[in-house]
């Protein structure tokens, strides 16, 4: 591994602990001047969605005034998501009635950019709704970077991930998806942003400068087109990236996972396609890297994966010659 | 005579103005869920309740008091000063729960209810005694008195109340009265702790047992054999007295006949003499179950308590009576066998209250209703506010 990405590592690689003083946070807000919003895209998540603006909206508008402002933007939930939602307080927006001269599109990157609009403030913090096991630091952990360190544009969120059973917890590394599909295609084409230990996790904050000048994909390519993107414009240094620790969630089915990687493999393509990545396959990477974490130090491993050929048996001599012999 | 009219005339005061508090909690008690959402999802099993006990200390702080403490068990406390601070009234609730830690400990909110495990008993309890501070603050209630505020451990199964006891040994301001919050169920009313003896019957069958003898037989028969024996000892029906067989724990599988096995039970009687009388039926039982079978057979007493109480003429329960049944709830007189039964034992007189309706209380579906929780606490703040006027002293 080298010491770029270790520095890179130390320095941008927070745990969500390091930030538990909130008042500070908000004093260092207020002397900043800026302004902290929070959207929770959802369709149908009436389960999970009470608790969310429950927690967030006592803790870090009532409590401590962190956020400044709280939305809920819907894609047209069928269920109780909004009545539960404004039950609990929180302004409601359906993603079609935002800037409804560009038209509606059904999926969670429609709601995130049209958060953009509809929310005022300089920094925007996004959470997944369906997290069970909602707390406060899912958004202080991932705003601070941005309050405290004025080159950090964007702070993508990590977890020691326990998947949701009926028969309890169980650990896991990345998700199925980012350890089969993003790291390796990462390896390949973009080492530099293996050092994102998840990159597709559903929770980030970025500033609004960066989020308004991108384009973002509607469906499950989202979270891969924005790093791709930023990495392009303002390369590693612009990220940062927060361990929340545990995050409980539901658990998606293989087919689901297999639909979701055809999403993000479009994304990806198109970048390399734009990004005039796809004639420099022939120079790819042939390192994988991937992440350990062992007594709170995040190290990335590396390692040589060279995938040799043979070639077809018949233009092999001794193979020719056995042949003649029999 | 002139005395006891002035003070019906203070309580009705506090009754008319319940109402205005019913409707003003409404607005806040997203405050409570909150704490109640965060407490809860820690966990906090009997002798280990270090983490949820942190937070409560933290909370403490940030609701506005100043030297919150944790004692030598683990008991998290600290005190709003009241204007004049001749005395003081302990408002506790207990922060363990029944679940182990390896429970997952997530809560579900939703817009009437909130689900999981220990919500009811007592997050919601834990989580309404932390936010007093903020709460009494928000609806411009003064009191003269301080109010001491407690998080006590070690308060269910081997715990034996021990967290409370020690922290009522230890204090060292004078009490007034004391009250005791748990979630559920609203309009319990329990001003006397019952006696109670709970003990385990640990049967073991030793490696040089005889199989071909008379009768001989694994764990599963010889517990049988003792539960069988337990229920034919006559309990009296005056003074009340009940005895319950907890848990059974034997066994692995189908086919292994298992050597050891746990049998929990509880005995609860009016009468502390039925309740040794009874300790020692239990006990002779297990000797005799020991010699003629050939097994190891032991009785561990892991909790008992003896009566006590306060008449149900005391003022303190008649003015809670009488902020029930303003409030519309009807009281169910239940005898503790909890909290209140130290606080009691310790010459202090207390009532214990339940704020809300549950459902499932011991499950991991275990489900607190949310729309009664305002009453629920405005009847805690009225008791508070009562006591706080004298109108609960004899």
């Amino acid at each position: 591994m080298s010491g770029d990405n270790q520095k890179w590592l130390d320095q941008n690689t927070f745990h969500h602990g390091e930030f538990w003083d909130i008042l500070d946070l908000v004093k260092e807000k207020e002397r900043k001047n800026l302004k902290i919003s929070l959207c929770i895209p959802t369709l149908n998540e009436e389960k999970t969605i009470g608790k969310e603006v429950l927690i967030l909206r006592s803790e870090l508008m009532e409590r401590y005034p962190l956020i400044d402002e709280f939305a809920v933007i819907d894609s047209g939930s069928k269920d109780k998501t909004l009545e539960v939602a404004q039950s609990y307080g929180a302004d409601t927006y359906l993603a079609s009635d935002i800037l409804p001269e560009v038209g509606d599109k059904r999926g969670k990157g429609e709601n995130l950019w049209k958060a953009i609009h509809q929310l005022k403030g300089d920094i925007i913090c996004y959470v997944d709704a369906d997290i069970s096991n909602i707390h406060p630091r899912f958004v202080y952990g991932l705003v601070a970077p941005l309050i405290k360190r004025a080159e950090v544009q964007y702070v993508k969120a990590f977890y020691d991930r326990p998947l949701n059973y009926s028969s309890g917890l169980r650990s896991s590394g990345g998700g199925r998806v980012t350890e089969i599909l993003i790291r390796p295609l990462f390896s390949l084409f973009y080492p530099e942003l293996t050092n994102i230990i998840q990159p597709l996790s559903g929770e980030y904050a970025a500033r609004r400068e960066v989020l308004e000048i991108i384009p973002f994909p509607i469906g499950y390519g989202v979270e891969t087109s924005h790093l791709l993107d930023l990495y392009e414009r303002f390369g590693l240094d612009a990220f940062a990236q927060t361990d929340l620790d545990r995050r409980v969630h539901r658990n998606q089915t293989t087919n689901a996972l297999g639909k979701m990687s055809f999403g993000i493999l479009q994304t990806f393509i198109n970048r390399l396609q734009s990004q005039g990545m796809i004639d420099r396959v022939p120079d790819m990477e042939t390192f994988y890297r991937r992440f350990e974490v062992e007594d709170g130090t995040y190290n990335q491993l590396v390692q040589k994966v060279v995938e040799e050929e043979r070639l077809p048996m018949i233009e092999i001599d001794g193979y020719r010659d056995r042949a003649v012999d029999s | 005579m002139l005395e006891t009219s002035s003070k019906e005339f203070d309580l009705g005061n506090l009754l008319n103005d319940l109402p205005n508090q019913i409707e003003k909690l409404r607005e806040i008690r997203k405050l409570v869920l909150t704490d109640a959402v965060l407490l809860g999802e820690i966990p906090s099993p009997t002798f280990n309740e270090s983490d949820r006990i942190r937070l409560t200390v933290d909370r403490f702080r940030e609701n506005g008091l100043d030297d919150p403490e944790i004692d030598e068990h683990g008991n998290a406390s600290s005190v709003l000063a009241g204007s004049e601070g001749r005395s003081s009234i302990l408002v506790m609730a207990h922060a363990d729960s029944v679940f182990d830690a390896n429970t997952q400990h997530v809560l579900n909110v939703g817009p009437d209810s909130i689900t999981g495990p220990g919500i009811a008993d007592n997050a919601i309890g834990l989580a309404t005694v932390v936010a007093l501070p903020k709460l009494l603050k928000m609806l411009g209630i003064k009191l003269k008195d301080d109010l001491i505020l407690l998080a006590n451990t070690k308060s269910l199964g081997k715990g034996n109340l021990d967290g409370a006891r020690y922290f009522l040994e230890t204090k060292q301001r004078p009490i007034r009265a004391g009250i005791c919050v748990e979630g559920a169920t609203q309009g319990r009313l329990s001003y006397s702790g019952l006696g109670t003896l709970r003990g385990e019957i640990r049967l073991e069958v030793p490696s040089n047992y005889d199989w071909n003898r008379f009768g001989s037989s694994g764990a599963v028969g010889h517990l049988t054999r003792i539960i069988n024996q337990l229920l034919e000892i006559p309990l009296p029906k005056e003074p009340k007295t009940k005895m319950v067989l907890g848990g059974l724990n034997c066994g692995t599988t189908y086919n292994k006949t298992p050597r050891r096995g746990v049998l929990r039970f509880e005995i609860t009687s009016e009468a502390d003499e039925v309740l040794d009388d009874l300790k020692q039926k239990v006990d002779d039982l297990c000797v005799q179950c020991s010699l003629e079978n050939g097994t190891k057979v032991n009785l561990e007493i892991v909790a008992t308590r003896p009566n006590c109480g306060i008449p149900f003429t005391h003022p303190l329960v008649k003015a809670t009576r009488s902020i029930m049944n303003a409030i519309g709830i009807t009281p169910k007189v239940i005898p503790s066998t909890g909290d209140l039964n130290v606080l009691i034992e310790a010459g202090y007189s207390g009532v214990t209250l339940g704020l809300t309706q549950a459902e499932n209380i011991g499950e991991i579906n275990e489900t607190i209703l949310l729309d009664p929780l305002q009453a629920g606490i405005a009847q805690l703040l009225t008791l508070l506010q009562a006591i706080d006027q004298g109108l609960c002293e004899s």
